[in-house]
């Protein structure tokens, strides 16, 4: 409805021959920005594909995983899941934890919550900054994820998971100074349309989080070789702080990770998902969550618009 | 500094295809519309800085507007439909869905002046004990109760401060509380600069949202028929609502996506343009082109002289189409420095020189 408001300003007759594109509502390939997605077309799609069950099962780590394992997709491994305050007393950490971990929030969002201890000195854990973590400490940080404090805007009870920390593969671990590289692939039902992998900086602080300064790379579908690199709006083709070159690195297992990543939105009942794999130094490519809302900054990354891969795909977007 | 922004703004200009420049002109004249009824509102304003206890037990929204606390319920779709403007159009972020709504029902009852007061005390006060708190290892709903309670204790220290009386119901008060927990939660997450942009962003649209709810106009078609306002703005909040294309903010988000895409568009026309064969002279023998050539010639060649026409097809022969040889310009206004030898085409004019009739 709203769409015909744009008639009255065309007016060559270039755009003419494009109108049966737009009406079809397919990009129109006269027209870059048509190629893109937007928020409101994603959140059309979302709406049109992603039950809202599916979307509280993704948004719950735990449920994820069980889902996903059920399916045959490997993921990481759990040490513990604290969902309650029974639980919570009856937790010893000295006993449990073993001397690298990570303790997530089952509902977290964007890495919020997330703990992570790389060594043990004597009672202690220590962080890969160097701060140590006492026994207390550790228990009130699952207190608060316990409490829901970290799981975005419902004041609801929420689980602490605990996981091993994972030691990333060798390969991609070289290209970064510290912290764990994490590939991001968007489907649509089980159509893989988009890569990249996300390498923490020492500017991030060893997160692959690309607000807090991690690098973002496009990775071609194809080959799964490194096309583009992007920090911030800075184009890169080395890595900053380890120098290694990160345009033209093929990244490991890569068929693996496309043929897993297009198994996990059916596997947690999304249509249209953003698959987050991590390469472990033993078991290979393991998914770390499967998000129902996956960001749109891919599209710089890859410099490649997501409406236009969808409709390769075969998507009409109505 | 303001002539390289004036520069900037028509290179700009220049660059923008008609499907950029679509959604600009109407978001141009939205903007212009809104700041139209911003500026009725404005002017309906008459006292700004009177207090509310001024109005003996008047609503402040009646005493200084003249809403009618009756109407007050009439605008909220109005306020709703430039919410869903900012969110869905402009892609403005702001704080929660409809809480910029909120905050200017929250100003409509306070006043336009002490409004903006009473919330920004509110969120200093916030600001100041919030870290206090968290090290307390304090829970978040202990947290959100702590916080109502500093906030009734700010607005009764600025009733002392002001000495007079606020008037202020449990409205106001519960939105500060969420403004400030909102506001501390965004700074936790995305940092101070992030968390400013957006409480700025939401503290605009409350106040847009405020004067337009107020304007004359929409007094005046309330008190006409008071059932014409909510079906308008809920009809157009639906039409709105299934606006799917990009976002103002979005297109200057992925902007390199499509400039990218254009430069390769237009590289690939150029490159398939077919040559004019009559046209174009047999290059005068040049030695083979390597790069030292290359650029010892254009050094060479003097700039084209101001004046010569250029003609490339039969066509600029027509005396109102020529054009001039283009200038070189000033460094500060040139896009990219041209670089000799970069291009893999042979640097060659492909202007004649006409300076009779003959020479045609």
């Amino acid at each position: 409805m709203f769409m015909n408001i744009k008639n009255p300003f065309k007016r060559s007759a270039a755009n003419q021959v494009s109108s049966v594109h737009t009406q079809m509502g397919l990009p129109d390939p006269k027209n870059p920005l048509d190629e893109i997605l937007g928020l409101n077309m994603r959140n059309a799609l979302i709406a049109k594909y992603n039950p809202r069950s599916a979307i509280d099962k993704a948004l719950d780590k735990v449920a994820a995983k069980d889902a996903l394992e059920s399916n045959g997709i490997s993921c990481t491994r759990s040490i513990a899941v604290i969902s309650d305050y029974m639980g919570l007393t009856h937790f010893k950490p000295e006993e449990v934890l073993p001397d690298a971990w990570a303790i997530k929030p089952a509902r977290g969002s964007q890495g919020d919550g997330i703990l992570l201890a790389v060594g043990k000195q004597g009672e202690n854990w220590v962080k890969g900054s160097g701060t140590v973590l006492t026994p207390e400490f550790v228990m009130h940080h699952i207190r608060r994820i316990v409490d829901g404090q970290f799981s975005g805007e419902s004041l609801s009870e929420d689980a602490a998971l605990i996981e091993p920390l994972i030691c990333a593969d060798p390969g991609l671990a070289k290209l970064v100074p510290e912290g764990l590289p994490d590939l991001r692939v968007i489907c649509l039902g089980d159509q893989p349309l988009m890569g990249m992998v996300r390498l923490p900086t020492m500017e991030s602080d060893g997160k692959a989080n690309l607000h807090q300064g991690a690098i973002g790379a496009g990775v071609s579908l194809e080959t799964g070789q490194i096309t583009r690199a992007l920090k911030g709006h800075e184009v890169l083709t080395n890595h900053p702080d380890t120098g290694s070159q990160l345009v033209g690195f093929e990244i490991p297992h890569w068929e693996k990770v496309l043929e897993m990543a297009s198994k996990c939105g059916p596997a947690v009942g999304l249509g249209y998902s953003g698959a987050d794999i991590v390469l472990d130094v033993n078991e290979g490519p393991l998914v770390l969550e499967v998000n129902a809302h996956p960001g749109l900054e891919i599209q710089n990354i890859n410099q490649l618009g997501l409406k236009a891969q969808m409709a390769i795909v075969g998507e009409d977007f109505r | 500094m303001f002539s390289k922004l004036k520069s900037k703004l028509r290179r700009i200009r220049e660059r923008a295809t008609p499907q950029v420049k679509r959604p600009f002109y109407i978001g141009l004249a939205v903007g212009l519309g809104l700041a139209g009824l911003v500026v009725l509102g404005f002017l309906n304003t008459e006292s700004f800085m009177a207090m509310p206890s001024s109005f003996d037990g008047i609503a402040t929204s009646q005493a200084i507007w003249g809403l009618k606390p009756s109407n007050l319920l009439m605008v909220l779709p109005l306020g709703s439909f430039l919410v869903v403007l900012a969110r869905s159009f402009i892609g403005l972020r702001a704080f929660g869905l409809f809480t910029p709504m909120l905050i200017a029902l929250a100003f409509l009852q306070i006043g336009p002046v002490m409004g903006p007061i009473v919330l920004g005390s509110s969120v200093i006060v916030g600001m100041i004990v919030a870290p206090a708190l968290l090290r307390l290892r304090m829970t978040r709903v202990g947290f959100l109760g702590v916080l109502i309670s500093l906030i009734v204790l700010t607005l009764v220290a600025l009733q002392i401060v002001l000495d007079t009386q606020l008037q202020v119901d449990a409205f106001p008060v519960v939105v500060c509380a969420l403004v400030v927990e909102r506001w501390w939660r965004q700074w936790e997450k995305d940092g101070p600069v992030a968390a400013a942009r957006v409480a700025f962003n939401t503290f605009i649209i409350s106040v847009v949202v405020q004067f337009v709810m107020v304007s004359h106009i929409a007094l005046m078609l309330i008190e006409a028929s008071p059932l014409l306002m909510p079906a308008c703005t809920g009809l157009a909040i639906a039409i709105l609502g299934r606006y799917r294309g990009l976002r103002l903010s979005e297109i200057h988000r992925f902007a390199p996506i499509w400039l990218e895409r254009r430069r390769v568009a237009r590289d690939e026309e150029m490159a398939a343009q077919p040559v004019l064969p009559g046209l174009i002279d047999d290059p005068p023998d040049i030695p083979a082109m390597t790069l030292e050539n290359t650029v010892l010639a254009a050094r060479e060649r003097a700039p084209p002289v101001e004046g010569i026409w250029v003609i490339d097809s039969v066509d600029d022969l027509n005396s109102f189409s020529r054009r001039r040889v283009p200038q070189i310009k000033p460094d500060s206004e040139v896009q990219f420095v041209p670089r000799s030898g970069a291009s893999k085409r042979p640097a060659k004019h492909n202007a004649w020189i006409v300076r009779s009739a003959e020479d045609v």
